[in-house]
């Protein structure tokens, strides 16, 4: 290798070495930050001498502005490292401004993702370093940048998008609200550390189990869980304590070792719980165990009986609950209902379907649905013609069954209206389509905080004209993995970049209903 | 090849004026030297800046370094024998520091600094001396008070080391890493992977060698936008869309097709590469009536 000799400065014709003399270097502290306006284009050439001296001209600028280097004062440059392994720049001297909106703290150091340390590295106010030396922005792009970080497509995206001043991040699953945490409208967590890198859902306590495989994931079980415990903490009745779970409570079945230790909850003073290891077993609460009993029945206990300690948190015990004082709160008056009263609650309120001798006679639900459909057409025979009704083609109403204007265009519909959302929760990733960004935008900035950014203003999918179209199912799926945010695909052609975006629409009715 | 100027160690493979340096950015051929990138352009070959620009960073208007090029037109700068086809590997993680690169940067930084620091004496200096000169009508206290300041200087300034200005290179500056990171790429890695491409290709080569400038086209729903001249200074006038001769095309297509052109004030023209082999076929479409 020859020996580089640093001190001859360079002349401006030599094109091929970028490096400026010291001179040029201090003399660079003056340049004007202004860029030049461009000129209106003409039509066609004509090859005259006016239109080739404004080509020159025009070039020259151009030239003049890209080849020009940054140069940046020592000490407005914050100094970081790059560490290969685990693709992250660490910073060794203290982050600027850019703090605000980027980067991510972890043991006690500053680190910034790849692509937000190459873009500072273009905008001139981050130095990475690799084994003491400075990296270039031609070493950054082509070690920062990769299938495991983020692409050159998705970085072009990234830094079109952080120049126009927005906030980008990367996406995380984990932090989308699912339907169901929308619904119940809980309040944002609160993480005080870090960002996209440590938040991750929990997992539920109850899958430390020591079960290893199979079994339901912990997510999709919290969800799941969630929407049927309203329906599985329906209290036992007739005898308390004893609880045969019945087999409809069962809703997953998955496959278990036998190995599985049962948890008790709510012992009961010597009742037995129903061993049966070889039932299939969800991961997680035993709903079957579970018992809550009728306080209200007739037969209850006078008494619950301790909870086990070990489920107590610290050393608290608690005694025997008696039951006496708290039934004496509860109403149980016999009801005095007038004539009138009692006659409307036995013809509509709480006739109790089994008292019909014909549903008893019937053996299954097949049984059931037919009688309750021959029923309901010899109650409306008399409105319904032979003619009309008994033929090939029926008419598609019945009078007097549709009231309003609405609810008769509703049946006679062919097409149904359905949503983007419409069967968008079973579908699996599809191949290459991800949601790569979350982008917030410019004038929440000051506002931006990195622990909490709040709801993003869109997601964006990076794609490039030269693949696929994305087609109904890869929108359904990455509308779904987006919740109620919308998603943005930014279509990439060789430098050039569109953002397209599917809505959702639903065709205008004439009624209002 | 022989290193040019200062910097470049003896195996700097494009140094060659007239040739250029294409590298490999996982499979996207950039330019990143602003020689090249003038080289380029003067072969016919524009590309697309993608980076930001130097001088103003934040800003979507003007890009900076580096250009990326469509295939075809490394292709083109391959097969004319301008351009060297350079792809690097990423440092393996183990790697450690080289004590002889690093005590270079040192010695740079250190030669740098006490250039830059004598730099701005001489311009504190000169700065008092023009105050002076201005002031040579002046009251004789403000003079001396002058000269103490010019004499404060010659001893006491102080230049501190965060003053310094530092160059953050674009391209990559040199071997720093050692010649076996970079390899060097044979031309038939950008050859055509389709029928398509390979369409494609022979139609860019065919519209430059008629003296259009090319850039890409698909905002337009095109292959490339056809320029009369360079595209600084003219509009494109041409859509061209690249099909191979058997290819069908659907006839909604093709009004697709021409209600975009007429949209947009360009003209649509259907290219495809003929039997012979340096024939392309063109088609122009144009909207009109029936009156």
């Amino acid at each position: 290798m020859a020996e580089s000799n640093t001190s001859v400065s360079c002349s401006s014709d030599n094109f091929y070495s970028e490096l400026l003399s010291p001179s040029e270097l201090f003399a660079a502290r003056s340049r004007s930050h202004k860029i030049p306006a461009r000129g209106q284009k003409e039509f066609l050439p004509d090859g005259s001498a006016r239109q080739r001296e404004r080509l020159q001209q025009s070039l020259e600028e151009h030239w003049s502005l890209i080849s020009e280097e940054r140069v940046e004062r020592l000490g407005a440059l914050v100094k970081g490292e790059w560490i290969p392994s685990k693709n992250v720049v660490v910073l060794k001297s203290p982050a600027g401004k850019f703090w605000q909106t980027m980067g991510f703290s972890e043991h006690g150091k500053q680190l910034l993702l790849p692509e937000e340390a190459l873009y500072l590295m273009e905008c001139g106010s981050v130095q990475v370093f690799l084994h003491d030396l400075p990296l270039s922005i031609q070493e950054g792009y082509e070690m920062f940048l990769s299938k495991d970080t983020v692409n050159l497509q998705q970085y072009q995206v990234f830094s079109h998008l952080k120049r126009l001043g927005y906030v980008v991040s990367r996406f995380d699953r984990s932090t989308v609200p699912s339907h169901y945490e929308r619904q119940l409208n809980l309040p944002p967590e609160r993480d005080g550390h870090g960002r996209q890198l440590k938040r991750k859902r929990s997992r539920s306590p109850s899958s430390q189990l020591p079960d290893g495989q199979g079994g339901v994931a912990g997510e999709s079980l919290e969800m799941r869980g969630g929407e049927t415990k309203s329906q599985r903490a329906n209290p036992e009745d007739g005898a308390a304590g004893l609880s045969e779970p019945e087999a409809e409570r069962m809703v997953e079945d998955v496959p278990v070792p036998s190995g599985v230790p049962e948890r008790r909850w709510w012992v009961e003073g010597g009742a037995d719980l129903p061993q049966s290891p070889t039932r299939p077993r969800h991961r997680g609460w035993v709903w079957e165990t579970i018992t809550l009993p009728d306080l209200g029945a007739h037969r209850c206990q006078p008494a619950l009986a301790a909870p086990d300690p070990s489920l107590l948190p610290g050393r608290l015990s608690v005694g025997v609950c008696a039951m006496e004082p708290w039934l004496r709160r509860l109403n149980l008056r016999p009801e005095r209902l007038s004539r009138r009263e009692r006659e409307r609650e036995r013809s509509r309120y709480r006739r109790d379907v089994n008292d019909d001798r014909e549903v008893r006679h019937c053996r299954s639900w097949a049984e059931y649905h037919e009688l309750r459909r021959r029923r309901r057409n010899r109650h409306g025979r008399r409105n319904r013609p032979e003619h009309l009704w008994e033929g090939k083609v029926t008419p598609l109403l019945q009078p007097g069954q549709h009231t309003t204007a609405g609810d008769v265009l509703d049946k006679i519909g062919v097409v149904g209206a359905s949503r983007l959302l419409d069967g968008a929760a079973g579908l699996e990733d599809s191949e290459g389509w991800k949601i790569s960004f979350d982008v917030f935008q410019p004038d929440t900035v000051a506002e931006f905080k990195k622990s909490s950014p709040g709801k993003p203003y869109s997601r964006l999918c990076v794609c490039s004209f030269e693949g696929p179209v994305p087609d109904l199912r890869v929108l359904k799926q990455l509308a779904f993995q987006s919740g109620d945010v919308p998603v943005t695909f930014a279509v990439v052609d060789h430098g050039d970049i569109s953002f397209y975006c599917f809505k959702d629409f639903q065709l205008p009715t004439d009624t209002s209903h | 090849m022989a290193a040019a100027g200062r910097g470049d160690a003896g195996a700097d493979p494009a140094s060659n004026p007239g040739t250029v340096a294409v590298c490999f950015c996982e499979s996207t051929p950039l330019l990143w030297r602003a020689g090249d990138v003038r080289t380029a352009r003067q072969t016919g070959v524009v590309g697309t800046l993608m980076g930001s620009l130097a001088r103003q960073p934040r800003q979507n208007c003007r890009l900076g370094r580096p250009l990326e090029l469509l295939r075809e037109e490394a292709r083109l700068l391959a097969d004319a024998g301008r351009a060297v086809l350079l792809s690097s590997s990423r440092p393996k993680s183990t790697g450690a520091a080289n004590p002889e690169l690093v005590k270079q940067h040192q010695e740079q930084m250190d030669q740098s600094y006490s250039e830059q620091s004598q730099l701005a004496q001489q311009d504190k200096k000169a700065v008092l001396l023009r105050v002076m000169a201005d002031k040579k009508q002046g009251s004789n206290q403000s003079d001396q008070a002058l000269q103490e300041r010019l004499l404060a200087l010659d001893h006491g300034f102080t230049f501190p080391r965060t003053a310094m200005a530092v160059q953050l290179n674009t391209a990559r500056a040199g071997m720093s890493y050692g010649p076996e990171e970079l390899r060097f790429l044979a031309a038939d890695s950008l050859s055509p992977r389709d029928e398509r491409q390979e369409a494609r290709y022979r139609v860019f080569r065919d519209l430059r060698r008629r003296g259009f400038y090319l850039t890409t086209g698909g905002k337009f729903g095109g292959d490339y936008l056809v320029y009369p001249g360079d595209p600084l200074r003219f509009h494109a006038h041409f859509i061209a869309i690249c099909l191979p001769m058997d290819e069908a095309l659907s006839l909604c297509d093709l009004l697709a097709l021409s209600r975009l052109g007429a949209n947009v004030k360009k003209t649509v023209l259907l290219c495809s590469p003929g039997a012979e082999p340096e024939e392309v076929l063109y088609t122009s479409l144009q909207w009109s009536g029936m009156v």
